[in-house]
């Protein structure tokens, strides 16, 4: 009692010195942990703000205005724009289209991705040269790709039709028809991308402790069976990643189109009957064409943003469900056999 | 979002870079202080400054600008070329639309005149008691703004002949001599039902080759061909719609003729590989057209050029050099372009480089007219293009949705001739109604 009484009365003593700095410090020492974190990534929050937000919020502003791209802001416009886009029956083409280049290249895309990294994941010889072929194509400029993609699928002088009458086909009319068209315009896509995905699912891959497998094995499951059950829910969230990116990016599709329409500039092209005109393209040309209707080219990107948003929540909710399944009864069925061993 | 952040950083980028770039070149222009003592008007035009100049594809000028820089030790040329005329568009429209000045000249084509002349206060008059009547009125017209400012100094233009294949002539039993052809479309009364009518008689002896390419690239002439095609001069009202419209008969006369079309849409792959095969006996063929051809086929020595156009004469093309009222040396840039679009240098711009000039005395001049080419059996292309640049009388009313209502127009006839996705009425009506959702 005397020694802790003797205690008690001697620290405020030197207390009185020593903790008032401390308690700054310590309010500093808190203030640190609490608020540096959030200050150290700032940064790219503050540069968001500015060249993400901003424009964001400015063109809700421009897509609610009558907006003339060369004269300016002529008054507000409410909703007026956004009812013009859509009672035009070529935005809902533009849709249609990019919905359609979107599944067409990024289900195989992912789907391809996934049976490829598993194989460069096996013991393969020279497997770091397998493994950059596969990201070469994504080396190659777009223009590159579009102009031996555009020759390849010219309708009358191109390889894949020569191919096709070779093998007692009909020539397909690549530019005219609109599925053709848009399997055209996806294989673009999924040449230039695939390699990309196929390299962030392996590394996401070759981050699965091999021990897993090994228990797999032990338990007897087959090669497959450790491809959906232990596999595929272990790189979930690389998954998850891989196919926001390709939602976002495929619903964004611009260059590929585009380039795919030899008779007409940026500015006219899709097709002679907007087979493949896309939803940015779209937008593009109404904006920066000869409308310079800035106004209405703001409300299509807003309605754009809000539909890459919506179907991005389906997609991934969807993978969510599908890989959590998967994930759950494996790692459950595993700890039960190690109980029991 | 990706998307409207791209758009926007984009615009922020390019107004930025102008910030710079203006600072850059004002202190410039400030730092170096005139000589002391010397009267003020010799002071201007020894001060150092900098002119930038934008262009795009080829405008033939490197030359032009080492001699002025030579002449003017006190002028620095900078030339900015975009690689793509869309480029330098997309460049142009927005440096209106921040109202920034990038460039001291800028390069701008015939087709975005119309735009570019509803914001006729962001370029200054370039007009010159010296310069006024350097250009036939049809080429000065369509860089004149409602109120009589000219913004725009002509640089080059597209005068239109007709290409042809000597030996697909010759194969049908026509004529080959490029006088003779002339003569058998009709010489300088060349209507389009002669144009039809030969080329029937060249169908009919089945050659394996069309008469022509494509009936798009003969609507860009026949469009051009009148005086109000798509909308009315009076009040700018688009009379498309109406049964009698010029555009209707333009549509109807071209879409009788499909079977005479080797349906290629122009510049596409399958057109440019064929002026090296035998696909089409026929192109409508403005001056820069022959170095298309030229460049498409080089083996290819049967292509030759007449002195005749269906339906009379048309231009397709050129440009004009225009001067952004803010920059700030605005009188020594609209010296340089005026210098630069003066008869004599677009006479040597057409000797080297083929640009066919848009000047009444340059294209005259005994060096332009005594030009020929070897790709074409050494034709006299010089006199040929003089004489259908004479010929060009007018150019079209071209209103506030020209372009719009031009590009679904040859997106019509894709439609029937390339695509054969419908038939010509349907076509029409979905023409019909793509104009009238424009806004």
């Amino acid at each position: 009692m005397a020694t802790t009484t003797e205690l008690e009365i001697s620290p405020p003593v030197g207390d009185h010195r020593r903790r008032r700095p401390s308690r700054l410090r310590q309010k500093l020492g808190r203030f640190d942990v609490k608020a540096s974190p959030y200050l150290y990534i700032s940064p790219f929050f503050i540069l968001f703000a500015i060249t993400g937000l901003f424009p964001l919020l400015y063109t809700a502003y421009v897509s609610v205005s009558k907006w003339n791209l060369l004269t300016g802001r002529h008054g507000s416009a409410g909703f007026a724009n956004y009812v013009a886009v859509l009672h035009q029956p070529f935005f809902w083409k533009a849709l249609r289209n990019t919905v359609s280049i979107f599944l067409l290249s990024s289900v195989p895309q992912i789907i391809l991705a996934l049976v490829i990294a598993a194989v460069l994941h096996a013991n393969l010889r020279a497997r770091t040269f397998w493994r950059m072929g596969v990201l070469v194509p994504y080396v190659v400029a777009p223009v590159a790709v579009g102009l031996i993609f555009g020759q390849m699928f010219a309708d009358q002088s191109g390889m894949v039709n020569a191919l096709l009458t070779k093998i007692g086909m009909n020539p397909v009319a690549w530019h005219a028809q609109v599925l053709p068209a848009h399997l055209a315009i996806a294989t673009m896509v999924n040449y230039r991308w695939l390699g990309y995905n196929t390299l962030v699912v392996l590394a996401a891959m070759q981050a699965i402790p091999n021990d897993v497998f090994e228990a797999a094995i032990i338990d007897g499951a087959s090669r497959v069976r450790q491809f959906f059950s232990v596999t595929i829910p272990m790189i979930r969230p690389t998954l998850i990643f891989v196919i926001i990116t390709s939602t976002i990016g495929g619903l964004q599709i611009f260059d590929e189109p585009t380039m795919f329409d030899q008779q007409n500039g940026a500015l006219t092209a899709g097709g002679a009957d907007g087979q493949f005109v896309t939803v940015t393209m779209y937008l593009y040309q109404l904006g920066w064409g000869s409308q310079n209707n800035l106004g209405r080219s703001a409300a299509v990107a807003w309605l754009l943003f809000l539909i890459i948003l919506i179907i991005s929540l389906v997609n991934y909710g969807l993978t969510q469900r599908i890989a959590s399944e998967g994930g759950v009864s494996g790692r459950r069925g595993r700890r039960r056999k190690k109980v029991a061993a | 979002m990706r998307t409207t952040r791209k758009i926007w950083a984009v615009a922020a980028g390019i107004s930025g870079l102008a910030m710079i770039v203006t600072a850059c070149s004002s202190t410039g222009g400030n730092t170096t202080s005139p000589t002391t003592g010397a009267p003020a008007t010799t002071a201007a035009s020894t001060e150092k400054i900098t002119l930038k100049i934008q262009t795009f594809n080829e405008f033939g000028y490197a030359d032009l600008f080492t001699q002025y820089m030579k002449d003017h030790p006190n002028i620095t040329i900078v030339h900015d070329k975009a690689a793509k005329s869309d480029d330098a568009r997309a460049a142009v429209k927005n440096s209106i639309a921040t109202n920034t000045v990038t460039d001291d000249i800028v390069a701008a084509d015939l087709d975005w005149m119309p735009e570019l002349l509803k914001s006729s206060d962001f370029f200054a008059d370039v007009s010159t008691a010296d310069n006024k009547n350097r250009w036939p009125d049809w080429k000065t017209a369509q860089a004149t703004d409602a109120k009589g400012k000219v913004i725009g100094l002509g640089t080059d233009s597209g005068p239109q002949g007709l290409c042809y294949r000597k030996d697909l002539f010759q194969k049908a039993g026509l004529p080959t001599d490029r006088a003779a052809v002339a003569e058998l479309l009709g010489g300088t009364s060349a209507t389009w039902d002669k144009y039809f009518s030969v080329g029937d008689q060249f169908m009919k002896a089945n050659t394996g080759a069309a008469w022509f390419d494509s009936l798009g690239a003969l609507a860009q002439v026949a469009n051009n061909q009148q005086a109000e095609p798509f909308e009315s001069k009076a009040d700018d009202s688009i009379t498309v719609a109406k049964a009698d419209s010029p555009a209707k008969t333009v549509y109807t006369m071209l879409t009788a003729h499909t079977n005479q079309s080797a349906h290629l849409a122009q510049w596409t792959d399958d057109w440019t590989k064929a002026f090296a095969s035998d696909k089409f006996a026929t192109v409508m063929c403005p001056a820069w057209m022959t170095q298309i051809i030229a460049g498409n086929a080089p083996d290819q020595k049967n292509w030759d050029i007449a002195d005749v156009l269906p339906g009379g004469s048309s231009n397709w093309g050129g440009s004009y050099l225009l001067v952004p009222a803010g920059g700030t040396h605005v009188d020594a840039a609209k010296a340089l372009a005026d210098w630069l679009t003066a008869p004599a240098q677009a006479a040597a711009v057409f000797v080297k480089y083929g640009n066919f000039p848009s000047q009444s005395d340059a294209v005259k001049d005994p060096s332009v007219t005594a030009k020929t080419d070897a790709y074409y059996n050494n034709a006299p292309t010089g006199q040929i293009f003089s004489n259908r640049f004479s010929a060009v009388g007018h150019q079209p009313y071209r209103g506030s949705h020209y372009f719009d209502i031009n590009d679904q127009f040859g997106k019509a006839l894709t439609r029937v001739d390339v695509d054969k996705t419908d038939t010509p009425d349907a076509s029409w009506t979905k023409f019909l109604s793509a104009v009238s959702q424009l806004g």
